[in-house]
């Protein structure tokens, strides 16, 4: 019982694993430079905006290709 | 003091997300009902309600203690991972490359295999329907839940968050009582690619917040995100439909 309820839980964040560990490597990163003052605040947000739609956009054409090269 | 636009945004995302999860444990606890009689189905639900208050009681106070930034920061990055997985599968519906939930299938489907399992005890309890009925009801509770602090924790308005919640499970759970019908004709699909935008817009706004940025307009630059998102997501699908299309 408490298995599959775990497992159904990680599922809520977790569908594609290379989604999942590029949004956490992308926030991880901009973080180190935000935190070590390597970056002002205005480069920290332009770096998130930039990033984070990049990493859907990228997730959506991978999937896009992998069914396009099955068929 | 929360704005026009904070007050909308935190209570719009925090009840139309709760709307899609409440149909969907609707979808379940009916199939429950039809298949296995309604005593199971609403005793299996009751106690996944109590469950997950237990739950937010237990676990609710230590919000409080967690430093704000990073309340901020651990919100953020859960919502950039719950909101964009949920836009990267509404996308990919939209597209066609994977296919759209279907409601009505997923009643007939658990109402079948329901109908044809076995799990009553010697003094007549329906467990198999009853733990799948609390199963899905404290699942889909549990993401009311975490959709309740990710939009509310960040600003101090779970209370907000919570009524827009309360307010879907209500309307969900009467338009079900009324039809006794799964709830088909919702637009789950557009639901979830609104939801998905909206979860992305306030995960990037709290995660910047988290590190420091001051983003230019406050609260309203959460509409500026949710249009980046919007924008974004609607050029995907416009892009890869057609491709799409052509290889069916």
């Amino acid at each position: 019982m408490i298995g599959p309820v775990v497992k159904e839980l990680i599922g809520l964040f977790v569908d594609d694993e290379l989604l999942a560990a590029t949004i956490l490597c992308a926030v991880a990163l901009i973080s180190a430079l935000a935190l070590s003052g390597v970056a002002p605040g205005w480069l920290v947000g332009l770096m998130l905006i930039l990033a984070l739609p990049a990493t859907l956009v990228a997730s959506v054409l991978r999937s896009a290709s992998r069914k396009t090269r099955s068929e | 003091m929360p704005n026009l636009t904070t007050i909308v945004s935190v209570a719009g995302a925090s009840f139309v997300a709760s709307f899609v999860e409440a149909v969907e444990a609707l979808t379940v606890v009916l199939a429950v009902g039809l298949a296995r009689g309604w005593r199971p189905a609403l005793t299996g639900a009751a106690a996944a309600l109590a469950a997950l208050t237990l739950i937010v009681v237990a676990l609710g106070p230590l919000l409080s203690i967690v430093p704000i930034r990073a309340l901020q920061l651990g919100v953020g990055l859960l919502l950039l991972l719950f909101g964009l997985r949920w836009l990267r599968k509404a996308i990919l519906r939209a597209i066609g490359i994977i296919a759209l939930h279907d409601e009505d299938a997923a009643f007939q489907r658990g109402t079948r295999e329901l109908s044809e399992a076995d799990g009553r005890d010697a003094h007549g309890f329906d467990w198999l329907g009853g733990m799948t009925a609390f199963k899905t009801v404290l699942l889909e509770g549990i993401e009311v839940a975490f959709i309740v602090i990710a939009v509310g924790a960040g600003r101090g308005l779970l209370g907000l968050a919570s009524a827009g919640a309360l307010a879907a499970c209500i309307a969900v759970a009467a338009i079900g009582a009324a039809v006794h019908r799964p709830l088909s004709h919702v637009p789950e699909n557009a639901l979830k690619f609104a939801v998905g935008v909206m979860l992305s817009a306030f995960g990037l706004f709290w995660t910047g917040e988290s590190l420091g940025v001051g983003w230019p307009g406050g609260d309203a630059a959460i509409l500026v995100f949710v249009a980046l998102f919007l924008a974004v997501a609607l050029g995907l699908v416009a892009l890869l439909k057609p491709r799409a299309a052509a290889l069916a």
